[in-house]
């Protein structure tokens, strides 16, 4: 443990700083708890998501470059995203500017022109989950924890690109047919790739239950199709509320602001059209350990919830 | 697991006769299915180098068509069977326009999970290839406006405009799209989420803050629908953005 660093960049992403206001919070609150320190990158610009990667290659490259430009200016080597996209997106930069070098000089050529400092080194980005687990741990979770989430069963939901593909999130070793030069190698800070498990061991340490949850842990949400292919996200949100409920869980724990959006919009959705057991709500990760260190549901902004978690966190004697 | 090779044999080319003689033998029974040849001349080669010369497309060469890719695909095994990676793949590598351009309907819904790519043998990244193929196929104007590009088109806008996008001004602008009539109020033309002719499931989730309470939540959502958040000294940096797309052809 230890090898991430404590005080690293923190790249909250265009979500927390508006409907997902809550993760931000909450994130803040659990990073102060285990006596980690976030720096906040100052003017940080969006990500691109998974959207301006489809219609601009260099452009998409370019925004996450600037990005990691300014964690250098800030002195650091390390930074932290919370969201799954703005992970994704600022580890698929690195990837190709790494691993193709005529790529990196156009986009240094291209920073200097836009007057902002060219790459000397590529920062390493992490998901925040990740951090966590590598820095604080669950030994440390246990140690603050002064309100146990004691009955409370939890299904963790990781969503897609916290550990895929592994040429990005440097998940998985093997990389057949890729040259031995620019081969991906697995971080040791990894998760498992098809059977993540660091959230349930943070939870599992603040005192909840687990239930299965496999293989709807890393079901699509519906993605960047959330809202222009309508049909298949509420089936896929569908396969996963109703997994989540069925075997038991009274919450979901989500890590990835798009992925709670999803899931909340289509269950009341699905709700409206009298769909059966999806009536599970969703809760960021933060937010329940945030409970389980002695902060209130107002602190860790529990109403911001559209799916409302409170009464089943009430029942249970939590919030 | 449909075989889908099946479905490059069009149905006018199978030929099933009820008494069949060929040069006065009776040929009915088991011999009576006859699939006329199939002669492609119309195949386009450049349309794969196009794809191998981007950054992000240069793998499709190492596809060796064992479809772990499909077998993943969340769109194929509870969407749509004709949705099928590693035949959109194929049909790229050979250049056959006009089938990429009959599953154009079924192309664009990918979902973006990448099991495709973390799983393949080969490392070829698959969700990107097919992001590819796709944005090759709208350049050369072969594939009809779809709505996951509409989509991105407009969030790509809004970045390059702003530095930072806003979730408010997503939803409403897009749900607009979809051509509800959205309530703007008229000074600054920003639109009022709890009036106005948008969906209902919607109408009743920008209720949800307010029945609760939640004014704080409620004050800084409306801040931001109404000054847009910007990234400072944006202006520079967006003409890059804006060059480079030029040269890449995006922004048509």
């Amino acid at each position: 443990m230890g090898v991430i660093g404590k005080r690293v960049a923190y790249y909250p992403g265009c979500s927390l700083e508006g409907a997902a206001r809550a993760y931000d919070v909450s994130t803040r609150i659990t990073a102060k708890e285990l006596g980690l320190e976030l720096d906040y990158l100052e003017d940080y610009n969006c990500c691109g998501a998974m959207e301006s990667k489809n219609v601009t290659f260099m452009g998409t490259m370019l925004l996450n470059a600037r990005n990691m430009s300014l964690a250098r200016k800030q002195g650091h080597s390390v930074i932290v995203a919370p969201c799954n996209g703005c992970s994704f997106s600022l580890q698929r930069a690195e990837y190709f500017l790494e691993t193709d070098r005529a790529v990196f000089e156009r986009v240094n050529a291209l920073l200097r022109e836009g007057g902002v400092d060219p790459l000397d080194q590529i920062p390493q980005t992490y998901h925040i989950l990740e951090w966590f687990y590598h820095e604080a741990g669950p030994q440390k979770v246990k140690e603050k924890t002064k309100k146990p989430l004691k009955g409370l069963k939890v299904a963790n939901y990781y969503g897609c690109l916290y550990t895929r593909p592994h040429f990005y999130a440097r998940t998985y070793a093997h990389a057949g047919g890729q040259e031995e030069g620019v081969r991906p190698r697995r971080r040791d800070t990894a998760d498992d790739d098809e059977h993540p498990y660091y959230m349930n061991a943070l939870l599992e340490a603040a005192g909840a239950t687990s239930v299965e949850f496999e293989p709807m842990h890393t079901q699509c949400c519906g993605g960047p199709h959330s809202l222009s292919d309508e049909m298949v996200s509420e089936k896929f949100v569908m396969m996963i509320l109703q997994t989540a409920k069925r075997n038991g869980a009274d919450i979901i724990a989500t890590e990835c602001p798009l992925c709670h959006a999803s899931l909340e919009m289509y269950r009341h959705r699905l709700m409206m059209k009298g769909v059966p057991d999806v009536d599970v709500p969703a809760a960021y990760f933060t937010q329940l350990l945030g409970l389980a260190f002695g902060y209130s549901a107002s602190d860790v902004k529990l109403k911001d919830n559209l799916s409302d978690p409170i009464p089943v966190l009430k029942r249970l004697g939590l919030a | 697991m449909a075989i889908h090779e099946r479905s490059l044999v069009e149905p006018e080319r199978i030929l099933r006769k009820e008494r069949l003689v060929v040069d006065g033998v009776d040929i009915s029974g088991d011999w009576n299915l006859i699939i006329l040849p199939r002669v492609i001349n119309d195949y386009d080669l450049d349309f794969a180098k196009e794809i191998v010369n981007s950054p992000d497309g240069k793998t499709i060469n190492q596809c060796y068509q064992c479809s772990y890719c499909t077998a993943s695909c969340p769109v194929h095994n509870y969407w749509d069977e004709r949705y099928n990676p590693r035949h959109f793949i194929y049909l790229a590598r050979l250049g056959m326009i006009d089938e990429l351009q009959k599953r154009a309907d079924v192309m664009w819904r990918c979902v973006s999970c990448h099991k495709c790519t973390h799983r393949c043998p080969k490392g070829v990244l698959v969700e990107e290839v097919l992001k590819v193929i796709l944005r090759t196929m709208a350049k050369k104007g072969l594939i009809d406006e779809y709505p996951s590009k509409k989509f991105d088109k407009f969030f790509t806008e809004s970045v390059v405009e702003y530095g930072r996008i806003e979730d408010g001004e997503l939803l409403f602008g897009w749900i607009e799209k979809q051509g509800y009539k959205v309530f703007k109020d008229p000074i600054l033309k920003k639109p009022i989420p709890f009036i106005g002719e948008t969906p209902e499931w919607l109408k009743q989730l920008t209720m949800k803050p307010l029945k609760s309470m939640n004014i704080d939540f409620l004050i800084l959502n409306a801040k931001h629908m109404l000054f847009h958040p910007r990234t400072k000294n944006w202006s520079k940096f967006k003409q890059v953005l804006r060059k480079v797309m030029q040269e890449e052809g995006a922004l048509h």
